[in-house]
């Protein structure tokens, strides 16, 4: 294969080396020049994590061919702060806390950098405009735009440079008070390394086959072709798990690579590690897989049927966990009520879309202890089930917690990890495995998509009588934290409400989909969807207002829960006040007003969203000239 | 993944041709390579090999840029961003930036070039109903017995379906030449999911000339795109619009005539509502850009519109 000369001026040192035809200037920058707080988010031009300056323009260096950056001057985040002196940009970054998980960072001091050379007096407006290319998923962007607009008016002068300083506070407090975060400056350098950038002496490429069907049974798998290999180091399937083949957070219904059969698109099956990712990429279009197709079922409703595909022996009925709580007479409650209203509520299946796709390194060490590296937000549990699976005492598995670039619960589940030991095991070399975007859309868990029936009993001033409340969640083909998920979804789901009589059933159901798992606020959103929005239709029907609803049922100083604990504090009730307060409420019951509300508009409220903030500036600069 | 043995930049169109010929069946042209590093991924194309990739953003043909009061010629490489950033090019084109805001992101519009919008015939491209509405006409080469040949279509017959064009196998889209259009007042109406990359469900360029009494149109020229496969101009309505003068029953009567052209495969009523709205909000500000005041666009007609 030929391969491309480059020569380029980066970050001001002249570079000439040779590169593949096919790479791109991302690919350039982080395997060969190991520049890699230029992060790869998504390879489609759709995040910015990898924004860097070429010719002093930005770009997206996962859409440039390389061969494009032939004699260019190329900037990265690591040029911003050469001398180890952090830029005006990232010292303001610092300042007021706008990296989160940081993997978006770089990028977006790139942009903000971007943004203050083509306008230093931008407005907030036209810096959101100008950051539009770049995604952050932890901090909503307010603390990203603050820093940008720190940053704007130190440099024209307008702040003095103390501005970027650290708040005093006063010793030993931290509650109430700004502190900076220790980890921002390797943040927004881009110094930190995610598992994904990390590198080993000798190290292979790992990729992963999947699973084309929804349900079907695996006839054989023959990897001897792709073994063969020139390249090839190591090939792995069920049958290289020495131990007890199982992980999940509840119940370990989930093999490392599937097991006689495959339950959801995207399932591993077989990997391969191998000298570049190109090789590993060919050698798994060489593994044979044999399937035989089952029956699928995609609706958890359709899977609690009699007669419905099974997809785990032990679970015949398809139900991975039921939740019941029971307090007092519903019935009795119900008879009682003046209005009774009932209603279904869904919820769709949601991706956590961290910025980091999943990433680890696997290898064994010295003394034959098999170590993973990865962003687990669950390294002690999957330490164990580790130490089952590969059949080794707990003191020879180590898990190192490499930083987590966004994880919302997603990356509890040990969906690599326990590949990435095989395959270190197998070869006896450290072994490094990163997702696509795409991948890990496509086969890491989700939200739990839920249908909820709720039924409400009330009496005519507004109080609950009685609460029937019953969600099916589709848990997708395995457990993971769906047992948990259920339990958290029936104990919060009726909400901060007194209420005496009580019936709640949760259900998680296998299906094929693909499984479900945690997420920020695991389970509670499901089901408190449905009761705040039944309480809001109840007020509507009662003639109150929704906040008076609430107030009137909540649960007070003393209360017992659901789940009858009892509560010596309860903040519910300042908690409301405080968002009523904020969003200007106009009292009254939702069928009192209409098109003369007051608070849809004005202080607080953001405009509608639109573009074209640079003109107005442009207006400005025209009519100043 | 997209794969190649060989990435070659020629620096001439004799040598891109030279290129074509030699690696026939084997290629493919790269302009800004923003939709086909995108395409070459799961769930698309998944992981592709090409031979050879042949990049052309380096031609100096395809890099022209001619800007005056009797032409604008543009080089298929011109980048998105020159929209926003040449102010000669935004007064012969008044409406492109507008559209060029709205185009992917500040990046991407740097290497996203206009005749690599064209070739990729998207319904929801964002550069093409700008240029439906300039009358613009593209220019193609091949080279035959080692001589460049060129022809010229006008871009209706040049964009011929979702993905389709009448760019033959070893033809280059050169460049494009629009009719200037100083003076007219230009808007580019969108909508999407999200402010910046967003593919459009539905967008409208609309470009006006008033007469010198600001009541009347001299001109309008009015192009819609993402409600079929290929963009519309909407020639019944600018006659319509020509008709009478400014106001507004009439404006209201000009945006309710394209509501039946939706034939997109999905969200059909969707699109029929956003129509409506976009051609009045469209109008609104090409006629307020050309100068229209507060006399002829009143309040009411303001608030009709927003």
């Amino acid at each position: 294969m030929p391969e491309l000369r480059i020569e380029a001026t980066v970050n001001g040192r002249k570079v000439a080396r040779s590169a593949l035809p096919h790479q791109r200037l991302l690919d350039f920058l982080r395997e060969d020049l190991h520049l890699t707080g230029t992060k790869d988010g998504c390879g489609a031009g759709e995040c910015g994590a990898c924004s860097v300056f070429v010719d002093g323009v930005l770009m997206k260096s996962c859409l440039m061919p390389v061969g494009k950056a032939q004699g260019s001057k190329i900037e990265t985040v690591e040029g911003l702060a050469r001398k180890g002196n952090l830029s005006l940009l990232q010292q303001a970054f610092h300042k007021t806390g706008a990296s989160q998980c940081g993997y978006c960072i770089p990028g977006m001091v790139m942009a903000a950098t971007a943004a203050l050379r083509a306008n230093p007096f931008a407005d907030r407006e036209e810096i959101k405009e100008r950051l539009g290319g770049n995604i952050c998923r932890c901090t909503g962007y307010q603390k990203i735009f603050d820093a940008v607009e720190l940053a704007r008016d130190v440099q024209n002068g307008r702040l003095p440079a103390t501005a970027l300083a650290e708040t005093d506070v006063a010793e030993g407090k931290y509650i109430g008070a700004n502190v900076r975060r220790l980890d921002a400056p390797g943040k927004v350098s881009g110094a930190l390394k995610y598992a994904g950038d990390m590198t080993m002496p000798h190290m292979l490429h790992m990729q992963v086959l999947r699973s084309p069907h929804p349900h079907a049974i695996i006839e054989e798998i023959d990897t001897s072709e792709a073994e063969a290999m020139e390249g090839v180091e190591g090939v792995i399937t069920c049958a290289d798990v020495p131990g007890e083949d199982g992980f999940g957070v509840f119940v370990h219904d989930q093999p490392v690579m599937a097991r006689g059969k495959v339950r959801y698109v995207g399932e591993a099956v077989a990997a391969v590690a191998a000298e570049d990712l190109v090789t590993a990429k060919r050698a798994l279009s060489k593994i044979r897989v044999r399937y035989r197709p089952l029956s699928a079922v995609f609706d958890p409703f359709d899977a609690m049927k009699p007669g419905a595909p099974v997809l785990h022996d032990y679970a015949p009925d398809n139900v991975t966990k039921h939740i019941p709580i029971r307090k007092g007479d519903v019935e009795a409650g119900f008879a009682r009520s003046d209005l009774v209203v009932e209603q279904d509520y869904e919820t769709q299946a949601i991706e956590h879309a961290y910025l980091e796709p999943e990433a680890g390194l696997g290898y064994v060490d010295h003394d034959g202890v098999v170590t993973i590296v990865s962003p687990s937000q669950n390294i002690t549990h999957h330490r164990h089930m580790l130490s089952k699976i590969i059949n080794k005492p707990i003191s020879k598995v180590r898990f190192i917690m490499s930083p987590v670039g966004g994880g919302f619960g997603g990356k509890e589940d040990m969906i690599y990890q326990g590949m990435l030991a095989l395959m270190a095991m197998k070869t006896r070399r450290p072994v490094r495995l990163v997702f696509t975007r795409e991948e890990s859309i496509a086969v890491t868990a989700k939200r739990h998509p839920s249908r909820t029936t709720l039924r409400m009993g009330l009496r005519r001033d507004g109080r609950i009588q009685a609460v029937a409340l019953k969600m099916v969640c589709d848990g997708g083909a395995y457990g993971l934290s769906t047992e948990g998920v259920m339990r958290k979804a029936a104990i919060l789901g009726a909400g901060p409400y007194d209420i005496p009589n009580l019936r709640v059933d949760t259900y998680g159901i296998y299906t094929n989909n693909t499984p479900s798992g945690a997420f920020r606020s695991f389970g509670a959103l499901q089901t408190q969807f449905a009761t705040e929005s039944h309480l809001d239709i109840c007020a509507e029907r009662l003639g109150l207002d929704p906040f008076e609803i609430r107030r009137i049922n909540a649960m007070r100083d003393g209360a017992e829960t659901h789940t009858k604990q009892k509560l010596k504090s309860v903040s519910y009730l300042r908690v409301l006040e405080a968002a009523e307060r904020g969003s200007r409420w106009e009292k009254g019951a939702p069928v009192s007003r209409g098109d003369a509300r007051t608070d849809l508009a004005g202080e607080g409220v953001r405009e509608p969203c639109s573009l074209g903030a640079r003109f107005a500036t442009d207006a400005t600069r025209e009519a100043a000239e | 993944m997209l794969l190649c043995d060989e990435y070659l930049t020629p620096t001439t169109l004799d040598e891109a041709f030279y290129l074509i010929d030699a690696h026939r069946g084997g290629y493919r042209l790269v302009a800004g390579a923003t939709d086909l590093l995108p395409w070459a991924r799961e769930g698309r194309a998944g992981d592709v090999h090409i031979p050879v990739l042949i990049d052309i953003a380096r031609i100096p043909e395809l890099r022209e840029r001619i800007v005056d009061d009797t032409r604008v010629r543009l080089g298929a490489a011109t980048p998105i961003q020159r929209f926003l950033d040449d102010p000669a090019l935004g007064r012969a084109m008044p409406a492109m930036p507008r559209c060029a805001v709205w185009f992917a992101d500040d990046q991407l519009r740097e290497s996203a070039t206009i005749g690599g919008n064209i070739v990729n015939a998207s319904p929801a491209a964002d550069g093409t109903p700008p240029l439906f509405a300039h009358g613009a006409v593209v220019k193609l080469g091949r080279r035959r017995n080692g001589r460049i040949e060129t022809r010229r279509l006008p871009i209706q017959d040049f964009v011929t379906g979702p993905g389709k064009t009448a760019l033959a196998d070893d033809e280059i889209l050169i460049a494009i030449d629009c009719e200037p259009l100083p003076g007219y007042g230009g808007s580019f109406e969108k909508v999407g999911h999200r402010r910046s990359l967003v593919i459009s469900t539905v967008c409208l360029a609309a470009l006006v000339k008033l007469d010198a009494s600001g009541r009347n149109f001299e001109d309008v020229r009015l192009c819609i795109g993402g409600i079929g496969p290929v963009p519309v101009r909407m020639t019944d309505v600018e006659r319509f619009l020509l008709s009478g003068p400014i106001a507004a029953s009439r404006l209201e009567q000009a945006a309710e005539m394209p509501v039946g052209l939706v034939r997109s495969r999905t969200r059909q009523d969707y699109r029929r509502d956003v129509v409506r709205g976009f051609m009045m909000r469209g109008l609104f500000n090409a006629v307020q850009r050309a100068g229209a005041g507060p006399d002829v666009l009143t309040p009411e007609m303001e608030a009709a519109c927003a």
